[in-house]
């Protein structure tokens, strides 16, 4: 997907000693440059993506396509039945996450080696609970939790992984593969690793008898359903500006920023407290009432709601609200944890992040309950509070003092068309 | 007699004229024909192909269905062009450089130009198939020659070749194109911000003195802030006053603690700064202190007697908002 784009080279630069090259063919080239360049400024080619079944960019405004799946499913004798080949010394690896060890090889794989920032200050490091969690929904596939390794040395160099989901759209629930920690060794750039674990992985979904997937990218490929931004609120401001996750401007005092992220000590609303065991029905009624109304998002049972949304130490917290007259549990709320390592800083190592999951509110102001999550967070020692502007969150990410992210999320489907797409407000659905 | 002589040659020059004229005429329209068939011959996604050039290797996936149903002769290349090489990438970059360089004017010997030229069309489009141009088209021509002449070299040499030859011309081409080729890398591969899937690391978007924070600062607050100690005694020594206010009330004492300069709360201290000055929110330096948690600041400050008990305008003191394992806070008045 980032072949150096031949045609792009030579249009932006073309050859060198080209100049007087002004034939109608070197005209109409440019021509078609420019369109494609000023009416999609993302419509760079996508060499893999343009042979999947995702939408195109040409295709948008096509009033002819409809909705739904881009291709039938085909007979399931005619998936292919063997591994894709790897380079040669490399072979597939089927992860299997019950054995501690292997787990482990996983957790410093990701930890070394998985998604940075722009400046390479910080990178992911999920923990192996949340790895577990992550990958062992109910009725997970194992042979979606697929490896690479070395033959020698039986290294683990990279990884890509699918859970099975059940996903609406519009009115349509699809079983979907949710594809998550795509994670190449940085030593095996060149290696063409990625495009071979993405057919891979959909090779095996396949075999389930599972024809559509849904992704994220930080990058702009055929084609986004929505895009979205990251929102922060600041819960440490000091060390946030201290490891460089945030800036301080010149004519702002360190004192005054404290003082404006400032928390109350508890939280406020009657009544709320951690969900629990008893609570998965009560919660399950609340979350499909009130995801059903945005255009995508998960098909929750209460086998999901257990494993999703109850509370794991440091992987997963999840509050409710529970009227203290009727005891009727009226609002929810939720985020996950996911830590990042600090790189090259002498006083921190780690950022500790929550991160926005599923929030309801019927009866608690939507605002209030997520200042009640802040406050939790901040007590439990997370540094900030990340939220996309999906669901309804726009609504009350400035009043809660969330500042825009320098991070966009697109939201991807495979073989499954959603003509237009979507707004982020329309989405109802958070992956990992 | 001489005039009949002198018709004769006025005609003949016409006559070569007119003639080199039509001759030339002729060649335009036969070029411009070559071109008309080289637009409706070439393939969509390389325009620039002539006609009966060999596609480059990138559009081995052109016309591939369902990649996951294209089962039976998957071999490596079919990733080409799907995750490029280093080399790819490296010469790509290498060809942004001399065209962004030959678009700002910088001049390169011709022969250099002509060679890039035929090395970069063995790379990108193959060997030369292309007609010979006509030799009254010298510019053309000449490119055409240096194109020619490398026949049947393979694609990697000729890239390999490529950055050589740029290598020699500008050899710290490469040190501008670095966050460029970052940028690709990470494109390119799964372990970053920017890759092909998954999540995106985001952080605070700088948002520029955004607070509706106009404060005006004189020089020496802005010394503090930077923790300048020179800066700081060249001012004293000059007769500013060492409690001198910004349009916040602060003293260049607060923004010494604020940004945690504990040298320039020394200095400014033994210049008798007031310890106890309170900004326009009632803040002292040690609210700054103790909000910042700049415990070894805390501790100068009450060693100068610092008073503990000053309340802020929200009836804050500095003794109620410091971490209780701040024992010198308690000893203190």
């Amino acid at each position: 997907m980032a072949a150096p784009n031949k045609d792009a080279a030579a249009a932006s630069a073309s050859d060198p000693a080209a100049e007087e090259d002004t034939s109608i063919e070197a005209l109409a080239r440019r021509v078609q440059e420019h369109m494609t360049l000023s009416s999609n400024p993302s419509a760079r080619r996508h060499k893999f993506w343009e042979t999947q079944p995702v939408g195109q960019f040409r295709d948008a405004g096509d009033a002819s396509l409809s909705d739904g799946a881009i291709e039938p499913p085909t007979p399931l004798s005619e998936v292919r039945a063997d591994p894709y080949p790897l380079p040669s010394a490399f072979e597939w690896f089927t992860c299997d996450l019950d054995d501690d060890s292997l787990l482990s090889d996983l957790y410093s794989l990701l930890a070394h080696n998985y998604v940075e920032d722009d400046e390479n200050m910080f990178r992911f490091n999920y923990s192996p609970a949340f790895l577990r969690w992550a990958l062992r929904p109910p009725s997970f596939f194992r042979s979606w939790h697929i490896g690479v390794r070395a033959k020698e040395s039986k290294k683990l160099v990279a990884f890509i992984s699918g859970v099975p989901a059940r996903i609406r759209a519009r009115d349509a629930v699809v079983r979907m593969a949710e594809i998550n920690f795509l994670c190449v060794h940085k030593k095996l750039r060149s290696k063409r690793l990625a495009p071979v674990l993405i057919r891979e992985v959909t090779r095996r979904v396949h075999q389930e008898n599972i024809w559509q997937a849904a992704y994220t990218a930080g990058v702009v490929l055929p084609t986004p359903i929505t895009t979205c931004r990251y929102w922060h609120r600041s819960l440490n401001p000091k060390k946030l500006i201290d490891v460089g996750f945030s800036r301080l401007g010149p004519r702002m005092t360190m004192s005054r920023t404290v003082r404006l992220y400032k928390l109350p000590d508890a939280p406020l609303t009657p009544g709320f407290r951690q969900m629990e065991l008893r609570d998965v029905a009560a919660v399950t009624r609340l979350l499909r009432a009130y995801l059903a109304k945005f255009v995508v998002a998960p098909d929750f049972d209460e086998m999901d709601v257990e494993h999703w949304l109850l509370p794991q130490e440091d992987v997963v917290e999840s509050y409710l609200v529970e009227s203290p007259e009727t005891h009727e549990v009226t609002d929810f709320c939720s985020f996950y944890t996911l830590p990042s390592s600090v790189l090259n800083n002498a006083n921190y190592a780690t950022l500790k992040a929550a991160y926005s999951y599923y929030n309801v509110s019927t009866k608690t102001p939507l605002q209030q309950l997520m200042n009640d999550a802040l406050i939790v967070a901040k007590q439990k020692n997370y540094d900030v509070f990340n939220a996309l502007d999906v669901m309804e969150n726009e609504s009350l990410l400035k009043e809660l003092k969330f500042g825009p992210g320098d991070g966009q999320l697109h939201y991807y489907l495979y073989n499954y068309r959603i003509r237009n797409g979507i707004k982020p407000s329309e989405l109802g659905l958070v992956l990992l | 007699m001489g005039g009949d002589w002198q018709e004769l040659a006025q005609a003949a020059v016409i006559g070569l004229l007119f003639s080199f004229l039509v001759a030339k005429l002729i060649s335009t329209v036969i070029a411009f024909k070559e071109d008309n068939l080289r637009i409706t011959r070439s393939p969509p996604t390389s325009p620039a192909t002539p006609a009966a050039a060999a596609p480059p290797p990138a559009t081995s996936l052109e016309g591939h269905g369902d990649a996951s149903d294209e089962d039976d002769d998957v071999s490596d290349s079919d990733w080409e062009g799907v995750e490029s090489t280093e080399l790819d990438e490296e010469f790509s970059a290498a060809s942004a450089f001399v065209a962004a360089s030959a678009a700002s004017g910088t001049s390169v010997p011709e022969q250099a130009q002509l060679n890039l030229y035929g090395l970069y069309k063995i790379a990108t489009e193959g060997p030369c198939t292309a007609p010979q141009p006509s030799a009254l088209k010298l510019k053309a021509r000449a490119k055409w020659n240096a194109w020619n002449k490398l026949g049947a070299m393979p694609t990697e040499e000729a890239m390999q070749k490529y950055i050589t030859v740029v290598d020699e011309l500008f050899p710290n081409w490469s040190m501008g194109s670095i966050t460029k080729k970052k940028d690709e890398d990470n494109t390119v591969s799964a372990s970053s911000s920017k890759g092909p899937m998954g999540p995106v690391f985001s952080s605070l978007m700088y948002e520029d003195d955004d607070q509706g924070n106009e404060s005006e600062l004189g020089d020496i607050h802005v010394s503090a802030r930077e923790g300048a100690i020179d800066d700081i005694t060249k001012h004293l020594a000059a007769g500013v006053e060492v409690n001198m206010r910004d349009s916040e009330g602060r003293t260049p004492l607060h923004w010494a603690v604020d940004r945690g300069h504990l040298n320039s709360v020394e200095i400014l201290v033994s210049a008798n700064a007031d310890v106890n000055a309170q900004d326009n929110e009632g803040q002292t330096a040690l609210h700054y202190a103790v909000l910042c948690e700049r415990e070894d600041i805390a501790e100068l400050l009450v060693k100068h007697h610092a008073d503990v008990q000053i309340k802020d305008e929200d009836g804050n003191t500095a003794r109620e908002l410091c971490p209780s394992s701040w024992s010198f806070m308690n000893l203190a008045n």
